[in-house]
């Protein structure tokens, strides 16, 4: 426990002055200008069709594609300048470094979801919908739920990233998965399966009849099959890993 | 056996079934500067990995401290400093920031920090960030990273490499004073003898993966031997005056060479071809370099020493080239 709390102070430093934090922000801010620019009605459910505005882009491409290039940015340093063969020669064991790795990815999508939240709060506020009638319980499993759904994802881009020493390969291999992500979604068959899309099922669940495809399923469903595919990316990971000769 | 610092049994690592490391037996024992040598490829930098537990070894044991690595590796590895082929570094921190990476997993007091720079000389440049660095910084950033745990057994993989005239050297004052002032055993890879000889107590040849000599530096030297050379007027007739004496020299260039040849020999001999009205101009002592003496254990068991001549000599001269370097 000891060397994983430093391997994870140690990762901090790192970060340091890096941009990453600026990625996290990057998303959500585009997201804003989509929300500004969309045209919701002030009605009753003035806040859900915002966030369901906002959210398209958001679940479909912008988190998974962050999500990777997360999993990407905590690698490429090491692999930049030999820091593999330096890191592994310290007394911290491989799998603490590779826990504290995915929790600096954990970190970022859960602050990048946060400022997704803040987004349509303030998108909402500055469109002068009531403040009061603001469903928390909804916006909360949504954006709860999306972060949840990208951990499968996180897990399996950290495993090729730690395996390429490529920067680019891991995102190009992200992007092109991540494209087919509406055609897929619309499968009720592949669609929980597909890591890509989960983030999008999960959040994009708009309940009642206007679900269609994989969106009709029970959220419960879907988080088994999140959850067994984080276990099942991250034993891969971890496993490769432990063995990567360095 | 317990005060060995580093001890290897049948070290064999293959990669696509050709031995890179094979069946190695490296013994250190505390305080020595070990100079691992051999030419590049010979497999030090893939037996160096496998001491830090970067690659598993295909069979074998390695132990450190008197510690199987396989079992205790992060413990050992607490007490070890270590720099691998190039140094590592992360560009975008400067010095300072990249020592503390290392610290907070080490866990060392802060002033470590200054204190390792200060040892290498970069705490000038501290502040600044590690991607303009030339490569000698970043190598001695390499060493104050391997410094920083205050660590038992260093070890160092070609250290002096990329660096200029003046750099060598002060890596090199900096490695020798480390046995003395803070008891640390160190281990420094190089494909040159010449700075192994000037820095190292002991010293392992490695060749095609195998050890072919370890022991210390002098018995290096004297299994380098030495030659009588005289040089004087009348070579052909001094050649019986010799082989009265019960010498057998051969004739090399005009001048008689004695080897494996005493004091008293010398003397008894000089005396007589003197009395036989030789003029001697010269006695000396030549000794076989280490260069080539490193050169024919390291040309591989294939080549038979008649061999070596055709197919060793282009390599020959490149590797004495670099040695000169």
């Amino acid at each position: 426990m000891g060397t994983w709390i430093a391997a994870l102070r140690s990762e901090r430093i790192k970060l340091g002055r890096s941009q990453i934090m600026l990625l996290a922000v990057i998303d959500p801010v585009l997201c804003a200008v989509i929300g500004l620019l969309a045209n919701v009605g002030k009605g009753e459910g003035a806040w859900a069709g915002l966030m369901l505005a906002m959210m398209v882009l958001h679940a479909m491409l912008f988190l998974p594609i962050m999500t990777g290039i997360f999993s990407a940015y905590v690698c490429r340093y090491e692999h930049a300048g030999g820091g593999w063969k330096q890191i592994l020669s310290l007394p911290v064991s491989r799998s603490a470094l590779y826990f504290s790795k995915l929790l600096v990815v954990m970190g970022t999508l859960a602050l990048n979801q946060l400022l997704f939240l803040i987004a349509v709060l303030g998108v909402g506020a500055l469109k002068g919908f009531d403040l009061a009638l603001i469903p928390w319980a909804d916006f909360g499993i949504k954006i709860l739920g999306g972060f949840v759904a990208c951990l499968p994802l996180a897990a399996l881009q950290l495993f090729v990233s730690t395996m390429w020493s490529s920067f680019a390969a891991p995102l190009v291999l992200n992007v092109v998965f991540t494209i087919p992500n509406i055609l897929i979604a619309n499968s009720a068959t592949y669609g929980p399966y597909y890591p890509w899309a989960q983030p999008m099922l999960v959040m994009m669940q708009a309940g009642g009849q206007y679900d269609f495809g994989a969106f009709g399923l029970p959220a419960e469903t879907l988080l088994i099959t999140v959850g067994g595919s984080f276990v099942l990316f991250l034993t891969a990971g971890l496993t490769y890993f432990n063995r990567k000769p360095v | 056996m317990t005060d060995m610092m580093i001890e290897t049994r049948n070290l064999t690592k293959k990669y696509k079934g050709t031995p890179a490391v094979d069946a190695l037996n490296l013994a250190i024992p505390r305080g020595e500067i070990y100079g691992f040598l051999g030419p590049n490829g010979a497999g030090k930098t893939t037996t160096i990995r496998m001491l830090l537990g970067l690659i598993k070894p295909d069979s074998g044991v390695v132990q450190i401290f008197g510690q199987d690595l396989k079992r205790e590796r992060i413990k050992i590895l607490r007490r070890v400093g270590s720099l691998v082929e190039y140094p590592s570094y992360y560009g975008h921190l400067n010095a300072v920031e990249n020592l503390e990476t290392i610290r907070r997993i080490l866990n060392v007091p802060k002033s470590r920090i200054d204190e390792v720079l200060q040892t290498v000389g970069l705490t000038k440049d501290a502040k600044r960030s590690v991607k303009g660095y030339s490569l000698g910084m970043k190598q001695r950033l390499g060493i104050a990273s391997a410094l920083l745990g205050s660590p038992e057994l260093l070890i160092l993989d070609e250290p002096t490499n990329g660096l200029d005239p003046s750099g060598i050297l002060e890596i090199r004052e900096l490695i020798k004073k480390m046995p003395q002032q803070q008891g640390i055993t160190v281990l420094v890879s190089s494909h040159l003898l010449s700075e192994v000889e000037q820095m190292a107590s002991s010293v392992g040849i490695v060749n095609q993966g195998k050890m072919v000599f370890q022991d210390s530096i002098p018995n290096l030297q004297r299994k380098a031997g030495s030659e009588i050379h005289i040089a004087l007027s009348d070579p052909d007739a001094a050649m019986i005056t010799a082989r009265e004496q019960g010498c057998f020299p051969r004739l090399d260039q005009g001048h008689l060479v004695f080897k494996g040849i005493d004091n008293g020999q010398i003397a008894r001999l000089v005396a007589a071809l003197v009395d036989a009205r030789h003029s001697i101009y010269r006695v000396e002592e030549r000794r076989k370099s280490l260069e080539d003496l490193f050169l024919t254990m390291t040309s591989g068991a294939a080549n038979a020493s008649s061999e070596r001549h055709e197919a060793g000599a282009p390599r020959a001269a490149g590797l004495r080239k670099e040695a000169a370097q």
